[in-house]
């Protein structure tokens, strides 16, 4: 996603060269450039974790003297990016809906996590619904998918609509704890009515996608590298070609319309838009839809991965998604993508790695995420895109 | 008298935008001094730097023979500056009192300790706590709304309150950030009389941010001009009115006026 | 609240009087209600939610009433110290719920002392109580731990010493914790607080290898319990005498009445120090610091130390407070120490008014009757219909129908949530705001120079 600054119109210049013709084109500024910063960004990443998850297995041996790290990372590698990569992507998803929304009204927006838990319920509503009819093996799977990412889509948009017309409107101007306290309680009532909801329809509330029913979706990819043979899982694939498509039109929707150039400029300066005619509580509104939809899309694509969700699935994807919102800078767009990818990578990597270590091991890759949440928080707040702001006394 | 503050190359911007550049003051001890200066010339962010709000990018600021560079704001108000806020800023649902009571602090031994067995130090230290706040009040004029919530009161005695409060640290100086905003003639007399009073009795140095020309001309010793974060201009109420660079920023900032607001 | 009852008595005595009839009444009424019913019937439990809650209610309506002091605080001693542990002995469940009112008020009024008093919201305050209680059980717990295996145990009797350790040790965490964050905003030091809070339940869960310090998810079982001296043996079995009560365990009743005559001694303590603390230059420099943080540095308030301070005093709170939590319980695990626990006391913090001494109890007391009380009964009274096939007049619904999965006591989560939105949206202030104090007192001085009362009165400058 590009910086604001890079695309602004300019007028055009008189003495126009190719490469600004090219720079100014449609399909350079919505789609090369974003999706070329993507890759780019996550081919770097990889490859700096390549190297340490090598140098990590050379300089410290696992304690199980009959497994040779090293190879097990040869094997483990390609499968180690793409579940990262894949995971990252969601949680960008669920970071942009906290940046988006604190861009606006600088208010984090903790029932965000639940956002997701209703897509990812709702993605398990549709299709359970869709195996009971009988039509989920007739869908063309392509088809299907994009159903059920609009269904989900739709709930926790529209749910995230209403929570800041209900819940956060009349507290607008009231002392910052105040709506964020309010979301804590929306967080704690979203959690337990949907458990509810479930526990008296389904008396349970683990929820498994019937994700085996579907072929595609059963058997993992084999693609060979050389010579050993890896399993790629399809739900990575999809989750990684949904996000890119959605990600892209994001940046077309911010950068490229005037509903975008609204919610940038309330996000600017409330006051001034309004007078100037921007509808703020309409862009206020829109800001929660698509920050809901996106957290929506990532809670369906995260089920479909996962297979078995809970009403509790939330938590900490969320945690993780708003430390990647800090990690890039809260209310910065592309720190927000670029700060899951990393954690998602990252976090591919430690689970990868740490097995081997029984002693460590991964139960406290958790806390890790905190931790990293916690030092962002201390030592650079405005996280690692944002600008510094000083206090305005 | 020797200057109390020394300002030296003092420079700061924000985000590549220098609000204040290479600016350089010095206040005589015990003297009433005022920082001038068109909207948006960096006297506020000056006022900012000295007390420690911000940190400057470069230049030194040396009070009463210490650096106060890189201080925090309460270990320079515990070195003797205290200050007012442009738009009131005052606790507002404290009462006059302990918003008087709450500037004492760095001025207080306090330890949990005391404040929990009570000790015969506590109710000392607080017996004379109120007695200082109270001596304020009258000082300022206020000590008959002593018990009110402070955000009950008109706008003129909040300012008041605010000054109170700055005095109540016993600064050697006190900064008054446009104490006279939004008072009319009468009242603005009132606080004139008042600013020398906190000289002339306390002996207090004081200097203030202020746009009433009639107050500045009035009770300055010293003025300083400030423009597009510079200083332009220097020197007794005389010099600087006669000074064509000051008479330029003042109106020729009429025709730009509109621009730099967008 | 009282101003109603004010304008009308001319005389203040006639006023007492009335007051401290009124209380009077209220407290027999009360306590006649818990004592003359049949436990048996088929609706007690519904009975039970309105006279023990009614009972229960009662010191905060002392309080607030205008009660001469000597008479106000004899009688909230009498109410305290005979009345609830008489009717604690004569139903167990009093006095269990009575202990988890003063448990809760406790560690509400530590929080409040973070949240309300110095502005910091902090949502893993439940990591302090953890920590005190953690601190007490691996000590004392039967469970195969590290301590127990190498034999570094203590015994009941040292609960006392630890009560004081757990105070130093809470408070020593609370600045580790502090130290880093505190110059955070509010919104990120609330999510990192949250963090904080789940970071030690998580060690507390998985500190179980390759040492095993806490016994993991399983928890701590069998944790000591401080001796009951001989006098309360005595006191419980004439208590029982003169009730003429039959009691299997006359040992276990009194080990109760020990814990709850400790929970009401720390609540006091608490009360007194959350005072003291608030009119003091700390309470002061907090509030300064609350309502306008740059002001308060500008006028010489150290932020850092002064928040280290509140957070250290809270977490002193928690941590004294866990030490007679895991005593009490005799068992610990994580699953008592998770991030809902933390809201739950914000809760209550939150519905009583924030930095409201007054406030922040009732909060405790409502909180804790609502989850323990409340929620609980109405379960059994669902089942007790159940069982006798009670079918709804009028509208003709046979209470069997009722799903199982609607119970009242499973939806803590649902209603805690609900509870915060709707206070926020409703009523930011609480039901007892803090402000109030300073608002009555200066109604009532408005009302003595004979002015019309007011609800906010505006000051009309001199008139």
């Amino acid at each position: 996603m590009s910086t604001t600054a890079t695309v602004q119109d300019r007028p055009v210049a008189p003495k126009a060269n190719t490469l600004e013709l090219v720079q100014q084109s449609w399909i350079y500024r919505f789609l090369l450039f974003p999706i070329g910063q993507m890759l780019i960004f996550i081919a770097g990443a990889t490859i700096l974790l390549t190297v340490i998850a090598y140098a990590i297995a050379i300089a410290f041996p696992a304690p199980n003297p009959n497994i040779d790290l090293v190879t097990q990372i040869n094997r483990q590698l390609p499968g180690m990016i793409i579940s990262g990569v894949s995971i990252g992507f969601v949680y960008s998803m669920i970071a942009l809906g906290y940046t988006l929304v604190y861009g606006v009204l600088q208010f984090i927006n903790f029932a965000h996590s639940e956002l997701f838990m209703v897509g990812s319920a709702t993605g398990f509503v549709v299709m359970k619904a869709l195996e009971d009819n009988g039509v989920l093996k007739e869908w063309n799977p392509i088809l299907m998918i994009l159903f059920m990412l609009v269904c989900a889509m739709t709930v926790s948009g529209i749910l995230a609509m209403l929570m800041e017309r209900i819940a956060y409107r009349p507290l607008r101007g009231a002392p910052r704890l105040v709506p964020l306290i309010t979301a804590i309680g929306i967080s704690f009532f979203l959690i337990d009515f949907v458990r509810a909801g479930f526990a008296i329809t389904r008396n349970e509330f683990n929820l498994t996608y019937p994700v085996r029913s579907l072929e595609m979706f059963a058997t993992p990819v084999r693609v060979a590298i050389g010579e050993t043979t890896v399993n790629v899982r399809t739900t990575s694939i999809m989750i990684i070609i949904s996000a890119v498509i959605m990600l892209v039109i994001l940046n077309y929707i911010v950068n490229g319309t005037k509903l975008g150039r609204g919610i940038r400029a309330v996000a600017q300066d409330q006051t001034m838009s309004g007078l100037l005619g921007v509808n703020v509580n309409l862009m206020i509104s829109l800001t929660f839809l698509i920050g809901g939809a996106f957290g929506g899309a990532a809670g369906m694509l995260f089920g479909m991965n996962v297979g078995t969700i809970t009403p509790y699935v939330g938590f900490l994807p969320g945690l993780k998604a708003f430390t990647a919102a800090v990690l890039g800078g809260i209310g910065n767009i592309t720190g927000a993508l670029l700060g899951g990818l990393t954690i998602g990578i990252v976090e591919a990597f430690l689970n990868g790695v740490l097995v081997y270590y029984p002693a460590l091991g991964q139960r406290y890759t958790d806390i890790l995420t905190f931790s990293v949440l916690i030092l962002i928080l201390i030592f650079r707040p405005t996280g690692i895109l944002g600008k510094r702001v000083d206090e305005k006394v | 008298m020797g200057a109390i503050l020394t300002v030296t190359n003092l420079v700061k911007s924000f985000g590549g935008i220098a609000a204040v550049r290479d600016v350089s003051v010095n206040v005589e001890e015990g003297s009433i001094s005022s920082i001038i200066g068109p909207n948006g010339a960096g006297k506020t962010t000056l006022f900012n730097l000295l007390t420690g709000i911000y940190k400057p990018d470069s230049g030194s600021i040396m009070f009463n023979g210490q650096s106060l560079v890189g201080k925090r704001p309460d270990q320079v108000n515990k070195a003797g500056m205290s200050r007012t806020f442009q738009n009131i800023r005052l606790f507002p649902s404290m009462t006059v009192i302990e918003n008087v009571m709450v500037g004492m602090h760095s001025r207080l031994k306090i330890s949990l300790f005391d404040a929990i067995v009570r000790t015969k130090k506590f109710y000392e230290q607080e017996a004379h706590v109120v007695e200082k706040a109270h001596r304020l009040l009258k000082f300022v004029g206020i000590d008959e709304h002593a018990n009110e919530i402070s955000r009950n009161l008109p706008y003129g005695d909040q300012r008041r309150i605010e000054v109170a409060r700055a005095l109540a640290s016993d600064p050697k100086l006190v900064l008054l950030d446009e104490p006279t905003a939004g008072m009319n003639p009468q009242e603005s007399t009132e606080a004139m009389n008042l600013f020398r009073k906190i000289r002339d009795e306390l002996g207090v140095t004081v200097v203030l941010i202020e746009h009433d020309m009639r107050v500045v001309m009035g009770i300055s010793e010293y003025i300083a001009v400030l423009d597009y974060g510079q200083k332009i201009s220097e020197g007794t109420p005389n010099d600087v009115r006669n000074d064509p660079r000051v008479i330029e920023a003042y109106l020729g900032r009429r025709t730009t006026s509109t621009e730099a607001a967008q | 609240m009282a101003s109603t009852t004010i304008t009308n008595a001319p005389n203040p005595n006639r006023r007492a009087l009335l007051a401290t009839g009124f209380a009077l009444a209220y407290v027999v009424v009360a306590v006649l209600a818990l004592i003359l019913v049949d436990r048996n019937s088929l609706w007690y439990p519904l009975y039970n939610v309105f006279a023990y809650s009614m009972y229960v209610l009662s010191p905060i309506l002392i309080i607030s009433l205008p009660i001469p002091n000597p008479i106000k605080f004899g009688g909230l001693a009498i109410l305290l110290l005979i009345v609830t542990p008489m009717l604690g002995i004569y139903n167990n469940s009093y006095m269990e719920i009575a202990v988890q009112i003063c448990i809760f008020a406790g560690l509400a009024l530590g929080l409040n002392i973070v949240v309300g008093f110095a502005g910091l919201l902090d949502l893993g305050y439940v990591a302090f109580f953890a920590v005190g209680a953690y601190l007490w059980a691996v000590f004392t717990s039967t469970s195969e731990t590290v301590f127990k295996l190498n034999g570094w145990l203590v015994p009941g009797e040292m609960f006392w010493v630890f009560l004081v350790i757990g105070v130093f040790i809470a408070a020593f965490v609370g600045i580790l914790l502090g130290l880093p964050v505190l110059r955070l905003r509010g919104d990120y030091l609330a999510i990192v607080t949250l963090g904080f809070g789940e970071v030690i339940r998580i060690l507390a869960r998985n500190a179980n290898d390759p040492i095993n310090i806490t016994n993991g998810a399983q928890g701590l079982i069998g944790i000591g319990k401080p001796p009951v001296p001989d006098l309360l043996h005595g006191i419980t079995n004439e208590a029982i005498r003169i009730m003429s009560l039959r009691v299997d365990n006359p040992g276990f009743v009194a080990q109760q009445l020990l814990f709850y005559l400790i929970a009401v001694g720390l609540l006091v303590l608490i009360i007194v120090i959350s005072r003291r603390l608030e009119d003091s230059p700390i309470g002061r420099a907090w509030t300064a610091i609350r309502e306008d943080e740059v002001a308060a540095k500008a006028m010489g308030v150290p932020l850092v130390r002064m928040k280290l301070a509140a957070f250290a005093t809270g977490a002193s709170f928690g941590g004294a407070i866990g030490v007679l939590y895991a005593a009490k319980q005799a068992f610990v695990d994580p699953t008592s120490f998770v991030l809902l626990q933390s809201i739950i006391i914000l809760a209550m913090v939150i519905v009583g008014g924030m930095g409201s001494i007054r406030g922040v109890i009732l909060g405790a007391i409502a909180m804790t009757l609502l989850n323990l009380h409340v929620l609980t009964n109405l379960s059994l009274q669902l089942n007790a219909l159940r069982n006798v096939n009670f079918i709804v007049p009028i509208i003709d619904f046979p209470i069997r129908n009722w799903p199982n999965q609607l119970e009242p006591a499973k939806y803590q989560p649902l209603i805690f949530g609900l509870v915060l939105v709707l206070m926020m949206i409703f009523r930011p202030e609480g039901l007892m705001p803090a402000e109030r104090r300073k608002l009555e007192l200066k109604a009532e001085r408005e009302e003595s120079a004979g002015l019309d009362e007011q609800a906010a009165p505006q000051p009309k400058g001199d008139a």
